[in-house]
């Protein structure tokens, strides 16, 4: 454990692939009470959760398991404490879903399966089944009872209901929620990060252009990327969206990356915004005042 | 533009869609609502009489086209280019070694359109995308783009019906608002009759006018969208409003 008491840390952290960086600088803690990673395609919020998985080894900068670097901790430990949970085509579609969660376990506890299925909401008959004999929402169930088989202390999930319907996701965040586990929630949807995460860290272009409180990004976004991002969840009986062909500008090569979609955009923007403290969050934007403010 | 009595199709003699009655007159977007299994998709299938060893019955007209009766000239006619239809993974339909103006020139001529090169450039312009994409491949632009493209395929052919199957629910959420305002303020531009196929009750209020909700192929509850959301009637519709995050 860190002073912080953060099970997994970034510190400083720059990710990419071959040479080519797509997460730039990114510090955080995956604190408790749930931390979501929210950005849209091409942020860099998949690449930053596979290096909280040891999948991906930092350019520059460490991502620290407790007091010590990942790449030098007890990779056994580390995969009993830490969890992937990713879309349910993750599962072998061969294999009987009840081995599926079996393989996970240790061979004297492999009569867990039926426990464990239950405890995802599922009934143990099903553990027969094999994936395309489950409807997408068992198969995520089955998903989350396999990362739970080995007693994790953090899942790491990676876009768990985006592929669902409203229902089912409504009730695998219910599942989520009731769990006692530790969890980071990446995904495009503020308005299921605000079930299941305190914190959270918004990812525009590979870095984070504002961390803080769910809650308060939610209720007073302080970067306009957070607001189009709320503004963008539909709501009940709300007004149409307004198409504005932004979404495929391509993030600014310099200054800041999003102010070519940026309404607020002017001047001093070709100048990269630092991080700083506003408002009870922290926050990349030369405009965060007229953010809050308007 | 659709008129439908008495649609029933079953597969293997189990009925999977059950639709006494559905109307979407012209500038009009009628939502069909409900999860994965409910019919909701085959239902939109049948207009097109797309469903591929289904028995279907009833009566199903499209743009004066009675689909079930038609001939499979007649139904060419209407299909893609009168009404077209917008499918969940529009890179997935799109030929992958074929640049998308390549595409929509051979579309166009298909269908017997002269003044492509203009009739392009409005189209692209209608879905705010730059003529630039004309030069790509599918696997060269985004999901939105892609679905945008979709929808400028259907305008460049003249569409007058364009059939929404889950047109947004692969896109990030911005991207989303992008294509659903696309859709809407084409619908109102072009006096376009709009059916959108989707599971999400929130997304759909903001652009229609009238929602039925399906459940295990029938239609639970229908009526005008404010309505049916203000005071659901069905226990199902309540619950897909209980389920929105």
């Amino acid at each position: 454990m860190t002073s912080t008491g953060a099970l997994l840390r970034a510190e400083r952290v720059t990710l990419g692939y071959g040479r080519r960086p797509v997460v730039h600088d990114v510090s955080l803690d995956i604190a408790e009470g749930g931390v979501g990673l929210i950005g849209e395609s091409g942020s860099g919020k998949t690449t930053l959760a596979r290096a909280f998985l040891g999948l991906l080894s930092p350019m520059s900068g460490t991502i620290r398991y407790g007091d010590r670097p990942l790449h030098k901790a007890d990779m056994k430990a580390f995969r009993r404490d830490v969890q992937p949970v990713f879309q349910a085509e993750a599962l072998d579609p061969r294999m009987r879903v009840g081995r599926s969660v079996a393989e996970a376990l240790p061979r004297a506890a492999r009569s867990r399966v039926g426990e464990l299925l239950e405890q995802v909401g599922l009934d143990p008959a099903l553990a027969d089944r094999r994936p395309h004999q489950l409807s997408g929402g068992q198969r995520q169930r089955v998903v989350i009872a396999r990362a739970l088989a080995v007693g994790p202390r953090l899942l790491i999930l990676d876009e768990p209901t985006s592929a669902l319907d409203v229902t089912v996701q409504a009730r695998i965040l219910d599942l989520l929620a009731s769990l006692e586990t530790e969890r980071l929630l990446i995904t495009h949807n503020l308005a299921v990060v605000r079930r299941l995460c305190r914190t959270s860290h918004v990812l525009f272009a590979g870095r984070v252009v504002e961390s803080g409180p769910t809650s308060e990004l939610l209720s007073n976004p302080a970067h306009p990327y957070t607001r189009a991002l709320r503004d963008a969840v539909p709501r009940l009986g709300g007004d149409p969206p307004e198409p504005k062909g932004a979404t495929e500008a391509v993030p600014a090569a310099t200054g800041c990356a999003f102010r070519l979609r940026c309404p607020l955009a002017a001047p001093v923007c070709e100048r990269p915004p630092e991080p700083r403290d506003l408002a009870g969050r922290r926050v990349a934007c030369h405009r965060a005042e007229d953010v809050l403010s308007s | 533009m659709i008129e439908v009595r008495g649609l029933q199709v079953r597969y293997g003699g189990r009925l999977v869609a059950d639709v006494p009655e559905l109307d979407v007159a012209a500038g009009e977007c009628v939502a069909i609502v409900g999860e994965s299994g409910s019919g909701k998709s085959t239902t939109l299938l049948s207009l097109l009489g797309l469903t591929e060893h289904a028995e279907v019955s009833g009566r199903v007209r499209v743009c004066g086209v009675d689909v079930l009766t038609a001939s499979p000239r007649r139904l060419r006619e209407i299909r893609g280019a009168r009404a077209a239809l917008v499918m969940q993974s529009p890179q997935a339909a799109l030929a992958p070694a074929t640049r998308l103006g390549v595409l929509m020139r051979r579309a166009l001529r298909l269908h017997g359109r002269t003044d492509v090169d203009r009739v392009m450039a409005r189209a692209l312009e209608a879905v705010l995308l730059d003529p630039e994409i004309l030069r790509r491949y599918p696997h060269e632009v985004s999901g939105g783009q892609a679905q945008r493209f979709a929808v400028a395929l259907a305008i460049a052919l003249g569409a007058e019906v364009i059939l929404a199957d889950e047109p947004t629910s692969a896109l990030d959420v911005t991207v989303q608002a992008e294509v659903v305002g696309v859709l809407h303020r084409l619908r109102a531009e072009r006096d376009l009759a709009l059916l959108l196929v989707s599971h999400d009750l929130a997304l759909v209020s903001t652009i229609a006018d009238r929602v039925l909700v399906m459940k295990d192929g029938a239609v639970v509850e229908s009526g005008p969208a404010a309505e049916v959301l203000a005071r659901p009637s069905h226990p199902y519709t309540r619950e897909l409003l209980e389920a929105l995050p």
